[in-house]
């Protein structure tokens, strides 16, 4: 739909081809991630039911556990197991993958010798504390300074090089010259407007595809992102144990603000807010993304002046869809460019319109209405906060139906179904892929179907022509 | 941008609240004995706490709290401020230490430390003609501590990370929103002598929300089936307590919110006996006070009520066997007067009195 190159994560693992898996899930704390992150509750809990369980479980019987109407919820909790390649299916028998079981367990019960969550390090002989405030201010620092490098690249404050490699061949900035500044791209601004931790994933994932590229083994990074994830903010950790690889990747970590390193102690780094949050869950990351701006208020004396001074509310909306914004900030002001059709601009002070040219060029480039909400939501002016609803409602609704209003024709990536074999085939089938919720179209006369998915509906078909195989034999 | 996702509509899975599990192990040291060759209470701790890693890991957000029924008293063993100033003494191998995750690491330190402090600390005179435990104690305690996570908690900065420094409407937002559940391990038998409490702790979470899971390992108490009965919790009595870890991990596993999509494991006939005020004893047929409606097992002497002190009109009973008034006051909790008669009312009464 957007010209987007940002991935989320989950999206980006299950891309991986089994034999990564086979070598991710050799590291307790990376089995233990993936198993927090990736899973839906319910498969969580058949997974555990076959943790401890040497013989394989048959699937209908764990199949007849769920209640009949949570059938949907139930495929999906099969589907992602099998797609994370942590269950097999053997003859109608689901059993854990053997060395994700085994690394699990030991997950769970803390054996083996592995050093998978981090080696501390008693920082007392550390002359300077690290407090975590400081950490705090250093992840907001770093991550502020690749914003502001991205919407004003030829300001004062430069990120380090490796920064601005990852921004272009990660297609967020453009290099349009020889020798010129390279320039924020579409894909960028929405970037920006998105939340703390997703960026912080979609510059992550960016980097991992950039590792094939520089000779990096990728389940070693992987391994230690989502090792990260399992720290504990405000410990010292040792560097002893990290391969080469991850090594260099701390180094690189430390330009995003992931991960904090004093010159001093290169045996030593801590990791930030923005890591151990890494492999939270999606309510963990919401209050994340409210700690991190008040990080970044918190961090004012370090950022430019009209930060420091105006808090994070700026923007004051009329109902008349009138725009002040109390900024003199590059950053800010850009990004009121993308969705608002500027007036004039005073020294401390942007005006500015929301018209539905405005609101619908930002939708073209895709962002959305929520998001343009989400963002004049935050950075409300203190005294729009007062107000019960903080946004004028009849701007909110006006938004929404700006961006209904481009929408009469909607584009359904997906897999067309053809050729099958019986009425009966064609309606079981269908039957299936509606339940899920993954049938998009089907036409009982040509015995077509549209699906956005096809992993389950393979999967299906599989298994029940198994059944059918095994009901001609008996 | 999340429209790019296909996987939109599967976002009301991911999206699952934060739970708080309170296990309250019953420490009876006569029950864990007469356990010994099955299922040492050693083994039994080592069960729990991995049953705990597994909750933890479920979720970044989730919690724990283990509480110790013992005979005379109801202590946390972990959060244990006690345990934790211990441990953090304790110099630990740091090497060692990067094989487990940290949170698990201290939980388990701090439970065995504390469950050490708590056995030495139990004198053998002490016991003495005690084979009982503290369940209403213990009870109250989780309540409480789920009320004080769930409500009070969430303004001051709790600072274990993933709610730090949040603003405090949203904070109060989410963990308000956290569902919590009771886990009773409980391995000895009797709780007639802490039959109001009890029940008044049932009634508690109850109204709470909160669901308590009894897991029976021994032993059999009427008022535990009750309580799974009356929160939506599921109880289970091990055939096998050696294979306690199994049914800790295949059953007691789900949280509130998951456990609608679960059909749970089967719940035999629930035993709703009440125990009397006068002598502690579970009775099948009672006598309810038509004021305060408390249980006798027989008419109380002087016909005065012990708890209200309302002078009673025995006659109304007559031959008792008739019908007494108080049955038809009776209302849903108080549907106690049952079937079969008890032994002690049998010798002043006729058996088969017709109950409706």
């Amino acid at each position: 739909m957007a010209p987007s190159t940002i991935r989320g994560f989950d999206e980006y693992l299950q891309s991986l081809p089994p034999i990564t898996f086979q070598r991710l899930y050799q590291q307790p704390a990376t089995a233990l991630a993936i198993f927090r992150r990736m899973l839906p509750s319910l498969a969580k809990i058949f997974v555990t039911t076959l943790l401890y369980n040497d013989r394989p479980i048959p699937l209908a019987e764990l199949q007849s556990w769920v209640r009949t109407e949570s059938y949907r919820e139930r495929e999906d909790a099969f589907s992602k197991l099998r797609r994370l390649h942590i269950t097999q299916e053997r003859a109608g028998n689901v059993s854990i993958d053997p060395i994700f079981k085994k690394n699990f367990r030991l997950a769970l019960t803390g054996g083996g010798d592995h050093h998978s969550f981090g080696v501390p390090v008693d920082a007392s002989d550390d002359r300077k504390k690290v407090s975590i405030s400081t950490l705090d201010n250093y992840a907001a620092n770093q991550f502020d300074c690749i914003l502001h490098y991205m919407v004003e690249p030829s300001g004062q404050r430069q990120p380090n090089p490796g920064v601005k490699i990852l921004l272009i061949t990660s297609g967020l900035m453009k290099q349009s010259e020889r020798g010129h500044q390279p320039k924020i791209t579409q894909a960028g601004f929405s970037f920006i407007l998105q939340e703390g931790n997703a960026q912080i994933w979609a510059l992550l994932i960016q980097y991992l595809e950039m590792c094939e590229s520089l000779q990096m083994e990728k389940t070693e990074v992987l391994h230690f992102l989502l090792m990260l994830g399992s720290l504990e903010l405000g410990q010292a950790y040792s560097t002893a144990t990290l391969t080469q690889t991850q090594i260099k990747v701390l180094a690189d970590l430390k330009d995003y603000g992931v991960v904090y390193q004093r010159k001093s102690m290169p045996d030593r780094f801590y990791p930030t807010r923005l890591a151990t949050t890494l492999t939270s869950d999606v309510t963990g990351l919401r209050s994340t993304a409210a700690s991190f701006t008040q990080a970044l208020v918190a961090a004012g004396p370090v950022a430019p002046p009209s930060e420091a001074a105006g808090e994070s509310g700026f923007i004051i909306i009329e109902t008349n869809y009138r725009v002040y914004a109390y900024t003199n900030n590059p950053l800010s002001i850009a990004i009121l460019d993308l969705f608002c059709k500027l007036g004039s601009r005073f020294p401390n002070l942007v005006t500015a319109k929301l018209t539905r040219a405005s609101i619908q060029r930002a939708i073209a480039n895709g962002i959305t209405a929520d998001q343009i909400i989400d963002y004049l939501k935050v950075h409300a002016h203190p005294v729009m906060r007062k107000n019960v609803l903080i946004l004028p409602p009849t701007v909110v609704d006006q938004i929404r139906l700006w961006q209904i209003e481009g929408e009469r024709m909607k584009t359904t990536p997906g897999f067309l179904f053809k050729d099958f074999a019986s009425e009966w085939d064609f309606q079981d089938t269908a039957r299936y892929a509606e339940e899920l919720g993954i049938l998009a179209w089907k036409d009982s006369k040509r015995r077509l179907m549209f699906a956005t998915r096809t992993e389950q509906i393979v999967d299906y078909l599989k298994r029940r022509g198994e059944q059918q195989a095994v009901g001609r034999k008996v | 941008m999340d429209k790019v996702d296909a996987s939109a509509h599967y976002q009301g899975v991911t999206e699952d609240k934060p739970s708080l599990l309170v296990v309250v192990l019953d420490t009876n040291p006569f029950a864990w004995q007469s356990l010994h060759s099955e299922l040492p209470l050693q083994t039994a701790l080592s069960h729990i706490l991995l049953f705990l890693n597994a909750h933890l890991s479920f979720s970044h957000a989730n919690r724990v709290a283990v509480i110790a029924s013992h005979t005379k008293s109801a202590t946390f063993l972990y959060p244990n401020s006690a345990a934790a100033a211990e441990t953090a003494e304790t110099s630990v191998d740091l090497y060692r230490d990067a094989n487990k995750y940290r949170l698990f690491a201290s939980i388990e330190r701090q439970v065995q430390s504390s469950m050490q402090r708590l056995l030495s600390s139990t004198a053998p005179e002490s016991l003495a003609g005690t084979n009982e435990t503290t369940m209403a104690g213990a009870l109250s305690l989780a309540l409480a501590y789920i009320n004080r996570v769930c409500n009070a908690d969430n303004l001051s900065d709790s600072g274990e990370g993933s709610g730090g420094g949040a603003r405090p409407g949203e904070a109060r937002a989410d963990t308000a929103s956290m569902t919590a559940r009771i886990l009773v391990v409980s391995v000895s038998g009797d709780l007639a002598n802490q039959y109001v409490s009890v029940m008044n702790s049932i009634f508690a979470a109850q109204r709470q929300r909160v669901p308590i899971d009894i897991c029976k390992i021994a032993g059999d108490t009427v008022f535990l089936q009750q309580a799974s009965d009356s929160t939506n919790g599921i109880y289970m009595q091990l055939q096998h307590p050696s294979a306690l870890l199994q049914y800790l991990l295949s059953c007691f596993m789900s949280d509130p919110s998951t456990r609608h999509h679960l059909i749970p494991p089967s719940q035999i006939n629930v035993d709703f006996r009440a125990a009397c005020f006068c002598h502690k004893r579970v009775v099948d047929i009672g006598f309810v006070c038509s004021i305060c409606l408390s249980i006798f097992c027989s008419p109380p002497p002087g016909a005065i009520c012990t708890t209200c002190n309302t002078k009673l009109d025995v006659s109304a009973l007559g031959n008792y066997g008739g019908k007494p008034a108080v049955v038809l006051m009776k209302k849903k909790k108080i549907k106690k007067a049952k079937k079969v008669l008890n032994d002690s009312a049998a010798d002043s009464s006729t058996p088969g009195t017709p109950v409706a």
